[in-house]
């Protein structure tokens, strides 16, 4: 993976010097997901199975519970899909930079591709400290270190909390998981609404067969969210022409 | 209360959830030609991780053999109201998880 060229490994170097001090946090996390993992219910191998192939800590931490309560496959999945459709967003803001390069090298580097990493990634584009040249193998260099760190702590995680019992009631760092990623996003008024309305309609919906309820309350959040973003982005055009 | 999804299920979900986050990751990287984004799609996408979670944690946090436990004697409820609180001041995942689990503990010891 470390490229051979002069130019391109010190491009990679200086990719993975500059998402040194998010470390860190992705460390943090990754512990947090492994603990989350074993305590939730997976056995080792799966849980490390789990943290290698799947490689997306929100869409694992919402996995978890419906595993536990035995929920069907397809609703599983389908929620960790809509879990990562943010992603969708990343890979068409990181296109323009990347296509000219071939079609299994922008693969790899979309499923490298993290919150952490993307949003480094257009800080530099933004701030203009991203290189000119060798742009792919610097993002290359910044996904190993932040995919190595993840991966050495998530699998620390799931090892240690083998060893701890289960009535400490350890599981439950899950759902804080969640939360401590729910929270920071509802600071913004629209994304405040949608959780409102999808926490609201997932309690009444609750008994509907074939555990619809979840998607029904995601829809009505993001309809909510949706509508709630258009109108305070009219109402913020509204007093822009009132003011001019 | 189903059983846990185990064996072959659990390994179709686990390759399931890793299909879908290299779909949603490559997806503009790799797709053909000119593709863009609606705006307006591109708002609901955003909104979609915070709707979906929320829609998870609710009634795994309050439903209690088919009712909804709004008491203050369930413990799973107060663990998430003092992780809340804890993130209106800071984000420090350390104090979310440990206050959380602190007083989620505590209401479980006084039953």
């Amino acid at each position: 993976m470390i490229p051979s060229q002069p130019e391109r490994r010190a491009a990679f170097k200086a990719g993975q010097r500059a998402i040194l001090q998010s470390l860190p946090g992705a460390a943090t996390w990754g512990v947090v997901s492994g603990v989350a993992m074993v305590k939730g219910g997976l056995t080792v191998p799966w849980a490390i199975f789990m943290s290698l192939t799947v490689y997306a800590g929100s869409a694992q931490l919402a996995a978890l519970p419906l595993i536990a309560s035995g929920m069907p496959v397809w609703v599983i999945v389908a929620t960790g899909l809509v879990t990562n459709l943010r992603f969708v967003i990343y890979s068409a803001a990181l296109r323009p930079y990347f296509i000219g390069q071939p079609l299994r090298k922008r693969a790899a580097l979309g499923f490298f591709m993290t919150d952490f990493t993307f949003t480094l990634f257009m800080r530099a584009a933004q701030e203009g400290w991203l290189p000119e040249r060798h742009r792919d193998a610097w993002f290359a260099g910044v996904c190993s270190n932040n995919w190595i760190t993840w991966q050495v702590s998530a699998i620390t995680g799931i090892v240690a909390a083998s060893y701890v019992p289960t009535d400490w009631g350890l599981e439950f760092t899950g759902t804080l998981a969640l939360v401590a990623l729910v929270g920071p996003a509802l600071n913004a008024r629209p994304a405040l609404v949608g959780a409102v309305a999808a926490g609201g309609v997932a309690l009444l919906a609750h008994g509907l067969p074939y555990r619809l309820g979840l998607f029904v309350a995601a829809i009505a959040g993001i309809a909510a969210a949706t509508l709630a973003d258009s109108w305070s982005a009219r109402r913020a055009t509204a007093q822009g022409e009132a003011s001019s | 209360m189903n059983a846990p999804i185990d064996g072959i299920a659990l390994g179709i979900v686990i390759v399931g959830l890793a299909l879908s986050t290299f779909v949603t990751r490559t997806s503009f990287l790799v797709a053909g030609a000119r593709g863009r984004l609606h705006p307006r799609i591109e708002t609901a996408l955003r909104y979609a991780p915070v709707c979906t979670l929320t829609a998870i944690i609710v009634p795994d946090v309050l439903m209690h053999a088919q009712h909804a436990d709004f008491s203050l004697l369930n413990p799973r409820l107060i663990g998430v109201l003092v992780s809340g609180l804890w993130l209106l001041f800071s984000r420090n995942i350390f104090g979310c998880l440990a206050l959380g689990m602190a007083a989620y503990s505590l209401v479980r010891l006084a039953q």
